[in-house]
């Protein structure tokens, strides 16, 4: 909403600095945004004199000018009549945007160059003399802005109102509410009061919808003539942002703006039948709109209709066959009270919203309709050189009420933390016209005027009361609370406890965004049942590349991925931990799981002093996630290669699935190089993916103490030759699972392969250590168990001794 | 007595200066300080002297040798600091072996941050889902259908009655629902909006706050909301508060802070104004406790709201968000 200084005077006199001003209005809840300079448009037209006038060559009505500028001279081509040498005049400079917008720029006129613009009164919009330079008075300074030599000065204030502030979308709202701040009164405009009781006969209006159209009033002007408007009034629009049109549109324009009104005009020659129906539409009829649009309506939406044809949509825009046009001489003038809903619906449905449907969906004011309607047609009268037509129309079937609010004092001090007496709270609500009356001791009854159609309950005039004493003079206090502690959420403990594990492991983290393009599904090469295909669809997306919400945090990690080694950073450690969304039915919430994925690529080991460049391979990540795992006190974990046909985005035979006991926590693997490729990427990559709900239902917080052995260990190696494809875990698991209580470890502390070992075969060495709780181990003690490990290792795995 | 102590400190010294090797001075050390030093000696002797001279020639004599244990001392380390074979020595310039420490998203360690402040008040964290009904994102929250303040904020829909969260403030509706006051809990977590540009992104996190209990006011919120920025920030950013409007809040206040980079006087990244506007809040609307069954009557509450990135770029100076999301190393890589 924007006002403009001097418009707010004319209603409510204004001694303090406008940006005490602006700062005041902002602490009372209406948030200036920005004050400008009304007249910046005139910022580059200066005071210029007149040197010297010749003939134009190829134009006998202009004129060449040489005007001093102050710091230059320049030549401009001038038709204005009332030239002379000497005088003073307003020279708009190259880069002036006038209010009809005209730019100014340096050009040629009929082959001549002129170099900016003398200008009139009317074309800086400085007053209504069209017909020659406006002269300037012989004693400003040459080259000076025309704005300081003329002493124009006015500010346009930007107030971001909140939605229930629908009172304070006029000049009037906001002038009341500096009145209030002042303690001063407001100075309401008046008009000519129409003698109601006057029979009429100009037009019937008919309500056929009360609750979408509560109330319909209608006045007529006659013998108006269509013309521009008079300075004062396109000052007023200019100031705020608006661009006169005619003394019609403009009045209507105004008076919404004065009061908060929407009004609408008709043609009242135009009009059929003489006869206003407001009814809703029927569903797919069509409408065209001022704006030459074909709307298609349903049956909530509103028509205003003549005897025979729709003629505006209500509160939203008129029709292209009922407006005002140079020709119109008569002037039906609609004003109505219009149920905010149905407005509101009626402009979401269309995608169509006006300076109109914003009031009416906000609530205007019931009961000033009438009053609208006589301010409009008083100034169509005087304006337009009309004469109001007898008598207005006023159809109200459906009352709206201002029902009585009773305020405890005591409950508002409660709720407030203040202590203010009942007289105060008086004070503060009446600043704002609301009507207060005592009731009991501890009350107060009050009536809001009917603007205020946002104040419903108490709580509304305890805001109210605290925002007009001050939100900054209420004391600070802190409130007494119970000291009970609540055990934290466990899945906030794991997730914080992840972060930081992988922080110590040197994983960087990342956050993507949830919604991803659809076509990842396809990239990861995800089979067609896979559950990774239950999207959820964003049914208005900002951009088509995030229209649907993930289901893997595995394309935002390949994303950063691709983002940065095009930055020039091709060693990564990235995690994510976040949520992806299955799709569980068109009326379900989505199932929302949490994840941590982790990606790896680029080296292991950099180039250095003391290392040469190694790249990193699926035995890092794995280390990782062992590491992640054991961190989270997880244990009895295996990797087991993930079958082909469960491999989608992963390389087959470099990827593992972890279990522990029946939960499938996730995958690690090496990235499949033909989705890597699909993402335009050749570097190999690695990655994890872990269920964070299952993490949490394995991760044992609970740690006991254990035992520290008194008695030292004793190692043994073993040594043997097996078949290339057995998985050496294998092994370890076995012995392992021998339940011989001197066994404390085995440890894998060597493969090998290649000669001197046969082809197809491979050599592991397996470091086992024995250990007695009871007493200091000798030979013979580990000699038997250890060769009865190894003869079931060489039976078990077909296993042959080194020679 | 034959010398005095001043000739035997003399004597002394001169022998510590011409020592050649750390042996000899430890030679010294026994010469003089040894149990059958001379200065032992001389601290005997002194109790043959009269009585009033005593102390002060004990003072003298024990202050000698303190001096030479230290001389001797020096004179030793001097010694055996004598740089060793160079043979034996490392290139300690050379970088260590490279250990690169691992980091945190800087909108999590601000999220940490905040959460701490509240969790050591007494709140307790709740979360909820992202995708949410189209009843707890607005219905519940005294946003109906077609209300104008739904403008307030570009919804991403799923379908007519399931939207992205576009605030946490669902999780709010959802524990009061299953919690009888008092209640005190912060609802982190990320929310969806219909908004790109240099202070826009569609995904971002929020903090969400609620109290609620018999005697709760606004200047609580005040309170609470004053002592959490001087513990973000520091105690001499100052507050004010501005009526505004939330349709869950009624009273509502929009919160500024002094501007933390210009202090106050008016820079770019506070539009000139002195002051950021970094919270919504107000105390909780009735129609959201008759929503979940409270007594209005008895209960009051406040609730309170903060964008995460946009403290975040506050704390770090940070000028655009949407490089939180491109997850561009050279940027995470600073926090
Ligand atoms: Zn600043």
């Amino acid at each position: 909403m924007k006002v403009s200084l001097s418009w707010l005077e004319d209603y409510v006199p204004i001694e303090t600095d406008i940006y005490d001003l602006a700062s005041a209005l902002t602490m009372a809840g209406l948030e200036v945004e920005s004050v400008d300079d009304t007249f910046n448009y005139l910022e580059k037209v200066v005071v210029g004199r007149i040197v010297e006038i010749n003939p134009h060559p190829n134009a006998d009505k202009l004129k060449l000018c040489r005007v001093d500028a102050g710091d230059r001279f320049l030549q401009i081509v001038c038709g204005a009549p009332n030239i002379k040498e000497n005088l003073l005049v307003p020279l708009a400079m190259h880069g002036t945007l006038l209010t009809d917008g005209t730019l100014i720029e340096v050009c040629e006129v009929r082959g001549q160059r002129s170099e900016g613009m003398l200008c009139s009164e009317k074309e800086l919009e400085l007053g209504d003399d069209g017909s020659g330079v406006l002269v300037l008075s012989d004693d400003l300074r040459i080259g000076s802005r025309i704005t300081g030599a003329l002493g124009l000065s006015d500010y346009t204030l930007e107030i971001g109102l909140t939605p229930n502030r629908s009172d304070c979308l006029s000049v009037i709202g906001i002038a009341r509410e500096i009145a209030a701040i002042q303690k001063t009164k407001i100075k309401y405009p008046i008009a000519n009061e129409i003698d109601n009781n006057k029979t009429n006969n100009f037009i019937s209006v008919i309500i056929e919808a009360v609750n979408h159209c509560p109330r319909y009033a209608a006045g007529l002007v006659k013998d108006i003539t269509v013309s521009q408007s008079p300075f004062w009034l396109r000052k007023r629009l200019i100031s705020v942002g608006q661009r006169p049109i005619n003394n019609i549109v403009d009045i209507s324009n105004f008076v919404m703006l004065e009061c908060g009104q929407p009004l609408h005009t008709f043609d009242y020659d135009q009009v059929a039948e003489k006869r206003i129906i407001v009814r809703t539409a029927t569903k797919g009829e069509s409408f065209v709109t001022l704006d030459r649009k074909d709307r298609i309506m349903d049956e909530e939406m509103l028509l205003i209709c003549d005897g025979k044809k729709p003629v505006a949509i209500a509160g939203v825009m008129g029709g292209l066959n009922s407006g005002i046009d140079s020709s119109t001489k008569q002037v039906l003038i609609e004003s109505a009270y219009f149920n905010p809903l149905s407005i509101r619906k009626t402009s979401k449905r269309l995608g169509l919203s006006t300076e109109s449907s914003y009031r009416f969906e906000r609530g205007v004011d019931p009961d000033g309709t009438v009053r609208a309607l006589i301010r409009a047609s008083n100034l169509i009268a005087e304006i337009g050189k009309g004469k109001i037509y007898e008598g207005i129309v006023d159809e109200y079937p459906l009352k709206q009420n201002t029902d009585t609010i009773e305020l405890s004092i005591s409950k508002t001090n409660k709720l407030l933390g203040l202590e203010l007496d009942k007289a105060t709270i008086k004070t503060l609500l009446e600043s704002i016209e609301f009507k207060v009356q005592n009731s009991g001791s501890d009350t107060i009854e009050i009536v809001p005027p009917s603007f205020r159609v946002d104040i419903a309950r108490p709580v509304d005039l305890m805001e109210e009361a605290a925002r007009l004493y001050g939100y900054n003079n209420i004391p600070t206090t802190l409130p007494l609370m119970q000291a009970e502690a609540v055990r934290p959420l466990k899945v906030l403990v794991l997730r914080e406890n992840i972060r930081d594990i992988m922080t110590g492991l040197s994983f960087t983290e990342a956050i993507n965004y949830s919604f991803i393009n659809e076509s990842a599904c396809d990239l990861l090469k995800l089979s067609s049942d896979d559950p990774k295909r239950q999207l959820v669809k964003v049914l208005n997306p900002l951009t088509e590349e995030q229209n649907v919400m993930r289901t893997s945090l595995v394309p935002g990690l390949i994303e950063t991925m691709r983002r940065n080694l095009s930055y020039q950073s091709k060693n990564l450690k990235i995690y994510e931990i976040g949520k992806i969304f299955l799709n569980k039915g068109k009326d379900s919430l989505a199932e929302e799981i949490e994840m941590i994925a982790g990606l790896l690529t680029g080296d292991r080991h950099s180039s250095a002093w003391y290392s040469k460049e190694t790249n990193c391979d699926f035995y890092d990540i794995k280390g990782f996630v062992e590491a992640l795992l054991a961190a989270l006190n997880i244990s009895n974990v295996t990797f087991t290669k993930l079958t082909f046909e469960l491999c989608d985005y992963t390389r087959y035979g470099h990827t593992a699935k972890i279990v522990a006991g029946n939960e499938t926590i996730g995958l690690v693997g090496e990235m499949d190089p033909e989705v890597l490729a699909n993402f335009g990427l050749k570097q190999a990559a690695y990655i994890f993916e872990l269920n964070c709900n299952i993490l949490l239902k394995l991760s044992n917080l609970l740690k006991m103490s254990r035992q520290l052995p008194k008695f030292p260990s004793v190692t043994r190696d073993i040594t043997i030759i097996i078949n290339k494809d057995i998985e050496v875990m294998s092994i370890i698991d076995n012995i392992n699972s021998i339940g011989e209580k001197l066994i404390e470890n085995a440890h894998l502390f060597d493969i090998f392969e290649g000669a001197p070992i046969p082809p197809a075969k491979k050599s592991v060495s397996i470091r086992i250590t024995y250990r007695s709780s009871e007493k200091t181990l000798e030979d013979d003690d580990v000699n038997n168990t250890h060769k009865s490990i190894t003869d079931r290792l060489i039976n078990k795995y077909g296993a042959s001794l080194p020679a | 007595m034959e010398k005095t102590i001043e000739q035997i400190c003399d004597e002394a010294f001169k022998e510590i200066k011409t020592a050649e090797s750390s042996e000899s001075l430890n030679a010294i050390s026994v010469k003089y300080l040894g149990r059958k030093g001379i200065i032992t000696q001389f601290l005997r002797s002194i109790s043959t002297l009269p009585s009033e001279e005593r102390p002060k020639a004990g003072e003298k004599a024990n202050e000698t040798k303190k001096i030479l244990e230290k001389a001797i001392k020096d004179a030793i380390n001097g010694f055996e600091s004598k740089v060793p074979e160079v043979a034996d020595s490392i290139d300690v310039s050379l970088p260590g072996r490279s250990v690169s420490p691992g980091s945190l998203h800087p909108v999590t360690q601000i999220m940490r941050q905040i959460c701490d402040i509240f969790t050591r008040m007494g709140f307790n964290i709740a979360e909820g889902p992202e995708i949410e009904s189209d009843y707890y994102n607005f219905e519940a929250l005294n946003i109906p259908k077609y209300h104008p303040a739904r403008d307030m904020q570009d919804t991403f829909y799923v379908s007519d009655n399931i939207v992205l969260r576009t605030h946490t403030s669902p999780i709010q509706v959802r524990v009061m629902e299953n919690r009888k006051p008092p209640v005190k809990i912060i609802a982190p977590g990320k929310v969806y909006r219909s908004d790109s540009d240099i202070t826009h992104t569609p995904m971002f996190h929020q903090v969400e706050g609620l109290m609620v209990g018999e005697n709760i006011s606004f200047g609580d919120l005040k309170g609470i909301l004053t002592n959490f920025i001087h513990l973000l920030f520091d105690d001499k950013t100052s507050l004010r508060f501005r009526p505004s409007f939330f349709p869950f809040t009624e009273p509502s206040a929009e919160v500024d802070i002094l501007c933390v980079m210009c202090r106050g006087k008016g820079c770019r990244i506070c539009s000139y104004t002195g002051w950021l506007e970094v919270l919504g809040s107000g105390m909780v609307h009735p129609a959201v406790f008759e929503n979940v069954g409270y007594d209005t009557s008895q209960f009051t509450g406040f609730a309170f709201g903060m964008g995460v990135e946009r403290i975040t770029m506050l704390k770090y100076g940070i000028d655009d968000i949407r490089k939180f999301f491109e997850n561009d190393f050279r940027f995470l890589r600073q926090f």
